[in-house]
């Protein structure tokens, strides 16, 4: 696998903002169909890196490749899937169904002129039957749960068929057997579909028998390629800035 | 009813109406989604400068409230991105600006008259041939951006980031949205005057979004809307001797209102 080019491919990565290092010296490559979580203290630059990676933000110093290419000459976005932070909060006013929401994820696929193609309405509807917002197609997107609305967002993503998807704590503010059903959801789409998954998260807990590989990131990036042993290793705790045992232990709470 | 058109002015002003309405209601709808709703208020003083230009050099004001209108929605874009202003900032500084420019201009060469009045609160007096021909050819080339982008823009307006991310270029749409917005205003200013325009650009779209529909169908809702209140308010303007901007924002303000009491919580 390590022979294969990698989707992103970080080396030495600074962000710095008025003279301050939010990222320093972040190096690590994501290969296609890993399985990764990010996790790390509030303003801890999770959501820094991921900017970074997708071009809405300008590193300071260092290199970011995206399947080879540098992002400035990067053209095939619809290889990627993001869901943002705090995507499902929207307008409730919007007008917007789940089907419209959707739909925007095939919007780049699209060539000037043409119109809707039968691939199209393939794509939407199975990016929606695999998020299971299927039922919900004609609901207005202000009217659905915190949880419903998540599911939707990624459906979007889903559309363009992307290779990665890139989530940024997508489980806030959803009840915890709705979140187990969601890491299910993004686990088939890793082994099934071969997605790789990368997404940002506050509760390890939930998900850490399942990841592949462990990224904290405070200001400077620990990379845990197992992560079973990363809950307990010394360099994270510092890291997060608590004692990872906690950590360790939280996740048997569930 | 039919009488009315009997008259080559109203032919004309009809026709003249139902283009902008069409234009202002579909752009209208992207500009109102993205909360920018103001840039319409702004755009159409800006036009106003081109055509106190216009009155005063002689040159046709028409043309001159398009070429203003755009430059402003350009130099309102370019600072908004350079300088990260905000942006409601951004449109009030332009919008005092251009008035008092414009008002400067109309003062030194003396056009403060009747024709100015019209350009203010629309006539449906005052559309000749040759305008009509400018606001078709305009509105052709509007319209064809508006859909051939329209999914594009509506994207933009859910979500900026997202949209640029799956590989939309966002910088040069918004550009060309603005642009088109700033020509609609211009070419509007003649029935519907530049004081009232930003209406009818907002209220039919904001009147559809009361039906809490999806994008297609509050795209017609407000279509509809917009071409039901320019056509009643011509008729009212042409039997009432009202200028016709104010008749038609009033006829929108009632659709509003309905729309706001039928589908109240
Ligand atoms: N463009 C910017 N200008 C100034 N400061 C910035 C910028 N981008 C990020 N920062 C700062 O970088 C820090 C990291 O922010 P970031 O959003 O990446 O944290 P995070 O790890 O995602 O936190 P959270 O868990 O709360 O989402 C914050 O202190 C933020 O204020
Ligand atoms: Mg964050």
């Amino acid at each position: 696998m390590k022979f294969s080019l990698p989707i992103f491919d970080v080396k030495n990565l600074y962000f710095i903002v008025d003279n301050q290092e939010i990222l320093s010296n972040v190096s690590f490559e994501i290969f296609a169909q890993d399985y990764i979580a990010i996790i790390g203290p509030n303003g801890g630059g999770k959501t820094t890196l991921i900017r970074i990676l997708l071009g809405l933000e300008k590193e300071t110093k260092g290199e970011v490749r995206i399947f080879g290419k540098r992002i400035k000459d990067f053209k095939e976005w619809h290889k990627i899937g993001y869901v943002p932070q705090r995507a499902s909060h929207v307008d409730a006013s919007f007008p917007a169904t789940t089907e419209d929401v959707v739909k925007m994820g095939r919007t780049s696929k699209r060539k000037l002129f043409s119109k809707e193609s039968d691939e199209d309405r393939i794509r939407v509807e199975d990016a929606m039957r695999k998020m299971d917002v299927y039922h919900l197609k004609d609901k207005m997107i202000g009217t659905l749960s915190g949880g419903q609305r998540q599911r939707v967002m990624c459906a979007r993503a889903l559309a363009s068929r992307p290779e990665i998807l890139i989530l940024d704590e997508p489980n806030t503010g959803v009840d915890v057997s709705s979140q187990q059903r969601f890491y299910e959801l993004l686990r088939e789409l890793n082994t099934k579909e071969k997605i790789t998954i990368v997404f940002i998260t506050h509760d390890i807990g939930v998900i850490a028998d399942d990841i592949a590989r462990l990224f904290t990131i405070n200001q400077k990036a620990v990379i845990c390629n197992n992560p079973k042993e990363a809950l307990s290793c010394e360099e994270m705790s510092e890291l997060y800035g608590i004692d990872a045992h906690l950590l360790h232990n939280h996740k048997h709470e569930h | 009813m039919l009488e009315i058109f009997e008259y080559e002015f109203m032919q004309r002003a009809f026709l003249a109406g139902m283009i902008i309405a069409v234009l202002a209601s579909i752009s209208g709808t992207f500009i109102v989604l993205r909360r920018y709703s103001m840039i319409s208020e702004t755009l159409a003083h800006s036009a106003l400068v081109g055509v106190a230009v216009g009155l005063v050099a002689g040159y046709n004001p028409l043309w001159m409230a398009v070429i203003m209108a755009v430059i402003s929605a350009w130099l309102i874009e370019y600072l908004r991105y350079s300088f990260a202003l905000y942006s409601d900032a951004v449109l009030a500084i332009f919008l005092s600006g251009s008035l008092a420019i414009a008002v400067i201009i109309v003062s030194l060469g003396g056009a403060f008259n009747n024709s100015l009045f019209s350009y203010l609160f629309g006539s449906i007096l005052a559309v000749s041939d040759e305008d009509l021909i400018t606001i078709f050819t305009f509105g052709i080339v509007c319209l064809s951006v508006l859909l051939i982008f329209a999914k594009e823009f509506y994207f933009i307006a859910y979500d900026e980031e997202v949209a640029k991310t799956s590989g939309i270029k966002v910088r040069l749409l918004n550009f060309l949205l603005v642009s088109i917005v700033a020509i609609i205003i211009a070419l509007s200013i003649r029935v519907v005057g530049s004081l009232l325009i930003g209406a009818l650009m907002v209220i039919p779209t904001v009147s559809a979004l009361q039906y809490r529909q999806g994008f297609v169908k509050t795209l017609l809702i407000s279509l509809f809307f917009a071409i039901f209140s320019v056509a009643s308010g011509m008729t009212l303007s042409f039997y009432m001797s009202l200028p016709s901007g104010a008749t038609i924002v009033l006829s929108v303000l009632v659709i509003f209102i309905i729309s706001l009491v039928a589908n109240r919580r």
